[in-house]
């Protein structure tokens, strides 16, 4: 890791009358806001202030301030995921949402909760559970919150039954860059008012605004699980694309494999009522014990070096080939019957081979139908390679990026193509 | 027409095959309106392109002489969303529906937009796969449509939207160029965010969607209850109870009495509600729900339950469900569908205050609606011959709406805000969220020629695209300038 | 055009895909609900122009809308009074004039069909010659040419026909007026089913069109004409039901009442509704069997005549009849309730249009790789039959659902 650099607002450098001037503005919201240390850090790059918002209208506050003063603002829930994605070209306001940490809502009969940003995914399960209910997102790291889950678009095991934080999300409140308010959807599941928001702040890395408050629809919690695990010798893509087609309808079916080793851990998940029946099924297909626990690696990231890999169903076993001819060991983790995988390279992998490993791969995936991004990698790892591939929408998403954002404040840099 | 658009009609007939500008004031009208047909505006020229590509320059010659364009599938919407614009043109996908691939390997099928939301399914049926949504015009509305509106349909209870059934798009944006938006892209949902836009931020010119695998069993259960609140509580009992169901629908006594008229769908005598209830997935599961939806419904005072035991008898349960709209032609001289959505369980309350609603104006309302998801479509009936019933019936409706809201649901669940409901849309958000989708359109849409005058209240200018700036939100100065 | 059918149209657009028009443009204007506004128009002032006519004339009259409908539009009533309305107002070329005068003489009269079928009844080869001079100069004389089948040998039907057995009925029987010239052995079968089912058959020598084509065609006042004949030649019989083999002829027979009430015939329409018309696979599965069914191993597709499926929601009892023969398996086409494109005198107007219809049905048909397909209408015998010929397909066999009973009944090997 190289040391946290100091950007501070745009020619104003650290100490000067500038700096001052929007420290004080921003204490002057009479939000908590206090001196960023080492370990705010964002990707390597070390913000001036450390602001923890209580309310929506608190994070307006600091917006218009940072609007006025030129700031930088980089939201951060958990930080389990601030590591991912480039690193900002600049951050001078960490904005902290630990501190919004309400559940104003869970209308139960409705399946529906309202949850503040801050929220982490485990104190809201907890929440929910109380009342037999769940948001079916896995959560992948311990700590997250909504507002990280959303912006970075993360989901688990289950996105194969349940879809990921965009299906799940019926209503989102934002604040934009110069402190501006924004609703969408709602607390009903069905609703078509007006453009979608909250699609749009999915994966959007706190480059739009700052997400302040999520609703979602929820799902009754599952009576039975089970889990059967089974270690395949070749071709787990073309085993869980049986699973997938299969009338057993497992709600994940997760693949874990060192490569280059001959050895597949595949690993299906069944819910619901008749689950033992549905076991039975799934275990016609992929064989595997009855244990019906859950392995330990279930829904756990890989490594801290993380490469997300996309492919078309049907191309899932060619890309892991591709991934063993490499020759580079590599942890390989995640949905196989919806095809999204992580890809956890060695951990004293250099960066230049990080490079030639990323854009190798990038290109042998890339007849599959299949796409490579660098979901987290120390910026001198990846300092040689190209996140993110290429991205047809680049275009258009820089268009969404240059209304919402025009002064390029919002975490800039840290998506493709430097929005 | 006017002379501008003279010209620009020359110019589509040299860009686009022989046939495909329709300029004559005959042909033209039949186009001037959608299903919803209390908005009316005969179309300035209608094109019937056949590829991307003369989506693209017919968009490009649009912009070129700043005319607004609108697009249309099967006119089957029921928000006005595609009502023509007098001063511009229709672009009409009906000759676009080939199904150009279907990949079952990887349980998805590329199609254009002109193919109707059936005829995908009816495409994969025999390798046992079906595509989830299922608006109640499947077998007419198109793809394209759908994607426009973020259709639903009775099974998006479990299953969905559009939105979440559709891997990627290929669209013409409002400046003309063909960009395909990826589920896979990283980044915005921009995909997310396009369905559902009403064609307003470009036209769909090609649809990648998921197929999902036929369940392995499906139970249809038509319960009768003698009044509507009783089915109410029955609903409320199945999704307390933790069953998701794959549709859940009511009608009330007055909608049972059109679809009687129009199908002889033969529910049972003397109900004041009839529950349909759809449950799927694998054989033991539903199984074991039936017996659980069953347990509820006699609970809850349910006096006769048929269960549908192959596709003939499911299709009678749903054949009165299904015409419901449409037959209600049969018992009322005009009508006004409604499409608000309100939380589940304020369903009974807000029934009632339709019913005290219908009692004080005098004008019938009759209920059909998904009651899984809360989404109401009254059926508000009156007389056109009448002086004044139409009066009330938009009063009625309207207040409807009002009801929708204070009870925190939303104005449309799946017809689309179109033009019908944009004067609803500042009930429902505040100026600010209206501006920060605007910001959306923006994007898109500098000149605001896509659809033009379809959700947003009042039509709301871009500006350019301002530097770094400090302080003040430019659609506060602009946007607030224009209201006050 | 009556301003109150029209109102009933909400435009929800389930018409649309059921429109074989619509389903080969994919235009509005050739959609029912694109047509009814175009009437709409119309009744509201709009003069009757060409584009408007050329809309209407490419209306095949299939009735799928009808059937589709939820709100119950009477499209048929809708389309026959706009026929008219055509008729009377639109001056069409004289080209098109000289054709509909050559057809409205001919087709409905027996005797006139008879003198006509020489030139028409050319052999395969000397057809295939001259088909495209033909085409070049009147593409509807050469789909005339090329519709009409190969010397159908005369057959002489008895004024009645014994049951067989004991007689559980007397019925009459329509011989029409294309069945009977191009189809005399669907008239033989069906006098004989019936026969051996245990009804009496009376067929009237003396009946001519039962005023269908003309009805179909905007011309009423023929149609009302030739309705009266044949209640009164049915009168005379004495029979109170008339078994139909032609879906065409079935549709309007069952309307006469109607058509006789709509001007106002107070006195006919009494007498229309004392006869009841049904159409034959309605009328035995009405019945039930009696005689006993021998195996036909064959493989049948079963074609919807849109006049039975559409106009008289006969669809079930034809194939429960077809299904009920040992050793027949019943096989769907795709599409089933799309047009054929042949839609009474469609073919021959709109030459075109039918027969990319035409060509699409005989696709399904020939995708289904049955050995026989049955038919219950002879313009869709004739439309399919000459679209498989084009496309080069070996020939499937075509029979009318009488005739496969027939075989069945007889213990024949085949089908005649």
């Amino acid at each position: 890791m190289s040391t946290p650099q100091n950007t501070g607002p745009r020619d104003a450098p650290y100490g000067t009358g500038a700096h001052r001037a929007a420290g004080e503005a921003l204490r002057g919201t009479g939000v908590t806001v206090r001196e960023a240390d080492p370990d705010d850090a964002v990707a390597g790059v070390m913000p001036s202030w450390v602001a923890l918002p209580e309310s929506t209208e608190e994070v307006a506050a600091l917006m218009r301030v940072s609007a006025s003063h030129d700031l930088a603002v980089v939201p951060a829930g958990g930080g389990t995921r601030l590591h991912w994605g480039a690193p900002p070209d600049r951050c001078d306001l960490l904005v902290d949402t630990c501190c919004l940490n309400a559940i104003p809502e869970h209308a139960s009969g409705d399946l529906v909760v309202r949850a503040q940003a801050g929220v982490t995914m485990d104190a809201l399960a907890e929440a929910l559970a109380a009342e037999g209910q769940e948001l079916a997102l896995d959560v992948p790291v311990p700590g997250s919150t909504v507002g990280g889950t959303l912006a970075t678009a993360a989901a688990g095991p289950r996105r194969l039954r349940y879809g990921t934080a965009r299906d799940l999300l019926i209503g989102i409140t934002v604040v934009l860059a110069d402190g501006t308010i924004a609703r969408s959807g709602g607390k009903v599941v069905k609703n078509v008012a007006g453009y979608d928001l909250g699609k749009l702040f999915t994966g959007s890395y706190g480059t739009l605004g700052i997400i302040t408050e999520a609703v979602f629809r929820l799902h009754p919690v599952s009576p039975a699980r089970r889990w059967i695990t089974a270690d395949l010798p070749a071709d787990p893509g073309a085993v869980a694309a049986a699973l997938a087609a299969s009338q057993a309808e497992p709600s994940a079916v997760e693949l874990d494999w060192l490569a280059p080793s001959p050895r597949f851990t595949v690993s299906a998940l069944v819910e619901g009522a008749a689950v033992e029946d549905r076991a039975h099924a799934v275990r016609a297909v992929l064989g595997g014990d009855g244990g019906g626990k859950a392995p330990g690696w279930w829904g756990a990231p890989p490594g801290e070096v993380l490469l997300e890999l996309r492919v078309p169903p049907s191309g899932v076993d060619g890309a892991l080939s591709a991934v063993a001819a490499r020759g580079l060991p590599a942890r390989v983790r995640g949905a196989l019957a919806s095809a999204v995988l992580q890809i956890a390279p060695a951990v004293d992998i250099g960066g230049p081979e990080f490079a030639a490993f990323v854009s190798g791969l990038r290109g042998d995936v890339a007849p599959f139908g299949g796409r490579l991004t660098v979901l987290a990698a120390p910026p001198e790892l990846a300092r040689l390679a190209d996140r993110w591939g290429p991205v047809g929408a680049l275009p258009l998403m820089r268009r969404v990026k240059e209304r919402f954002d025009p002064g390029r404040r919002m975490s800039p840099g840290r998506l493709a193509g430097g929005i | 027409m006017t002379e501008t658009l003279d010209e620009l009609a020359r110019r589509l007939e040299e860009a686009l095959p022989p046939g495909a500008v329709i300029t004559d004031p005959v042909r033209l009208r039949t186009y001037e309106c959608d299903g919803l047909t209390h908005h009316r505006a005969v179309p300035g020229v209608v094109v019937l392109p056949e590829s991307a590509e003369q989506i693209a320059a017919v968009v490009r010659l649009c912009g070129e002489y700043g005319v607004p364009f609108v697009a249309r599938g099967a006119g089957t919407g029921l928000s006005g969303g595609a009502l023509p614009r007098t001063d511009g043109v229709l672009v009409v996908t009906s000759k676009m529906r080939r199904i150009l691939a279907v990949d079952l390997a990887n349980r998805r099928a590329v199609v254009e937009p002109g193919v109707t939301n059936l005829a995908i399914t009816e495409a994969v049926r025999e390798h046992g796969y079906y595509y989830a949504p299922d608006p109640s015009s499947q077998q007419v509305c198109t793809i394209g449509g759908n994607v426009a509106e973020n259709s639903g349909g009775a099974h998006c209870l479990k299953y969905g939207f559009t939105v979440n059934h559709v891997l990627a798009l290929e669209i013409v944006t409002p400046d003309g160029e063909i960009v395909t938006l990826d589920a896979d892209d990283p980044g915005y949902d921009l995909l997310g965010a396009f369905v559902g836009s009403e064609g307003t931020l470009g036209i769909t010119t090609k649809v990648t969607v998921r197929l999902s695998r036929a369940p392995q069993a499906v139970t249809t259960l038509l319960a009768a209850f003698k009044d509507i609140e009783q089915g109410g509580q029955a609903v409320s009992a199945i999704i307390g109870g933790g069953v998701v169901p794959a549709a859940i629908e009511m009608m009330d006594a007055l909608a049972i009495e059109a679809a009687e008229a129009a199908v002889a769908c033969a529910y049972p005598r003397g109900a004041g509600a009839v529950l349909i209830v759809e449950l799927d997935g694998p054989a033991a599961e539903v199984a074991h729900q039936f017996a659980e939806v069953e347990r509820v419904c006699l609970d809850s005072g349910a006096f006769e339950l048929r269960t549908a035991a192959g596709p003939e008898e499911r299709a009678a349960i749903w054949k009165g469900r299904k015409s419901a709209f449409a037959a209600v032609g049969r018992i009322s001289p005009a009508y006004i569908v409604q499409d608000g959505v309100v939380p589940r369980t304020a369903l009974p309350e807000v029934l009632a205050s339709i019913d005290r609603l219908s009692a004080e104006h005098g004008i019938r309302v009759a209920n059909v609606f998904h009651a899984g998801d809360g989404n109401l479509h009254p059926l508000v009936l009156f007389d056109d011959a009448e002086p004044g019933a139409g009066e009330r019936a938009e009063l009625v409706s309207g207040r409807i709406l009002d009801l929708c809201i204070e009870h925190g649901g939303s104005i449309t669940g799946e017809h689309g805000v179109g033009v019908d409901k944009s004067r609803y849309m500042p009930k429902m958000f505040t100026d600010d969220d209206l501006d920060t989708m605007q910001l959306v359109r923006c994007a898109f849409d500098s000149r605001g020629l896509s659809n033009p005058g379809k959700i947003f209240p009042t039509p709301r200018l871009c500006g350019e695209v301002p530097g770094v700036r400090k302080g003040v939100h430019p659609l506060v100065e602009s946007g607030r300038a224009e209201q006050f | 055009m009556d301003p109150e059918l029209i109102d009933d149209c909400v435009h929800c657009g389930f018409c649309l895909p059921t429109c074989p028009t619509y389903v080969l443009w994919g235009e509005e204007m050739d959609s029912p609900r694109g047509r009814i506004h175009l009437m709409k128009q119309h009744v509201e002032g709009t003069p009757l122009t060409d584009e408007m006519a050329g809309h209407f004339d490419a209306c095949l009259g299939c009735m799928a809308c009808v059937t589709a409908c939820p709100s119950g539009v009477r499209y048929d009533k809708l389309i026959e009074q706009t026929r008219a309305e055509v008729e009377r107002e639109h001056v069409r070329e004289p080209s098109d004039r000289a054709l509909r005068e050559l057809v409205f003489q001919l087709f409905p009269y027996p005797r006139r069909l008879r003198a006509m079928r020489l030139p028409l009844r050319l052999s395969a080869g000397l057809r295939r010659r001259i088909a495209p001079g033909l085409e070049r100069v009147n593409p509807s004389l050469a789909a005339m040419a090329d519709l009409a089948p190969e010397r159908p040998s005369r057959v002489r039907l008895p004024r009645r026909v014994e049951a067989v057995g004991r007689r559980r009925a007397t019925v009459g029987m329509l011989t029409g007026c294309v069945q009977g010239e191009f189809f005399p052995q669907v008239n033989a079968a069906t006098a004989r089913v019936l026969a051996m089912e245990g009804c009496e058959v009376v067929i009237p020598p003396a009946q001519g069109c039962c005023g269908a084509l003309p009805l179909h065609s905007g011309r009423p006042e023929q149609a009302v004409r030739f309705a009266r004949r044949t209640v009164a030649v049915f009168e005379r019989a004495g029979v109170d039901t008339i078994v139909v083999n032609a879906a065409g002829c079935g549709s309007t027979m069952k309307e006469y009442a109607e058509i006789f009430e709509g001007i106002g015939d107070g006195e006919w329409a009494g007498r229309a509704r004392a006869i009841r018309a049904v159409d034959l696979a309605e009328y035995l599965a009405e019945l039930g069997p009696a005689a006993r069914r021998h195996p036909l191993p064959l493989a049948v597709a079963y074609h919807d005549a849109c006049h039975l499926a559409h106009a008289q929601g006969v669809r079930s009892q034809p194939r429960e009849l077809l299904a009920a023969i040992p050793g027949l398996e019943l096989r769907e086409i795709a599409e089933s309730s799309i047009c054929c494109g042949s839609a009474g005198t469609y073919n021959l107007f709109q030459p075109e249009a039918a027969r990319e219809l035409g060509d699409r049905k005989a696709g399904r048909v020939l995708a289904t790789r049955a050995d026989l397909l049955v038919s219950a209408n002879p313009g869709c015998t004739m439309q399919i039959t000459s679209a498989i010929r084009r496309s080069g397909a070996a020939p499937i066999p075509v029979a009318h659902t009488a005739q496969v009973l027939d075989a069945s009944l007889r213990g024949l090997e085949k089908v005649a």
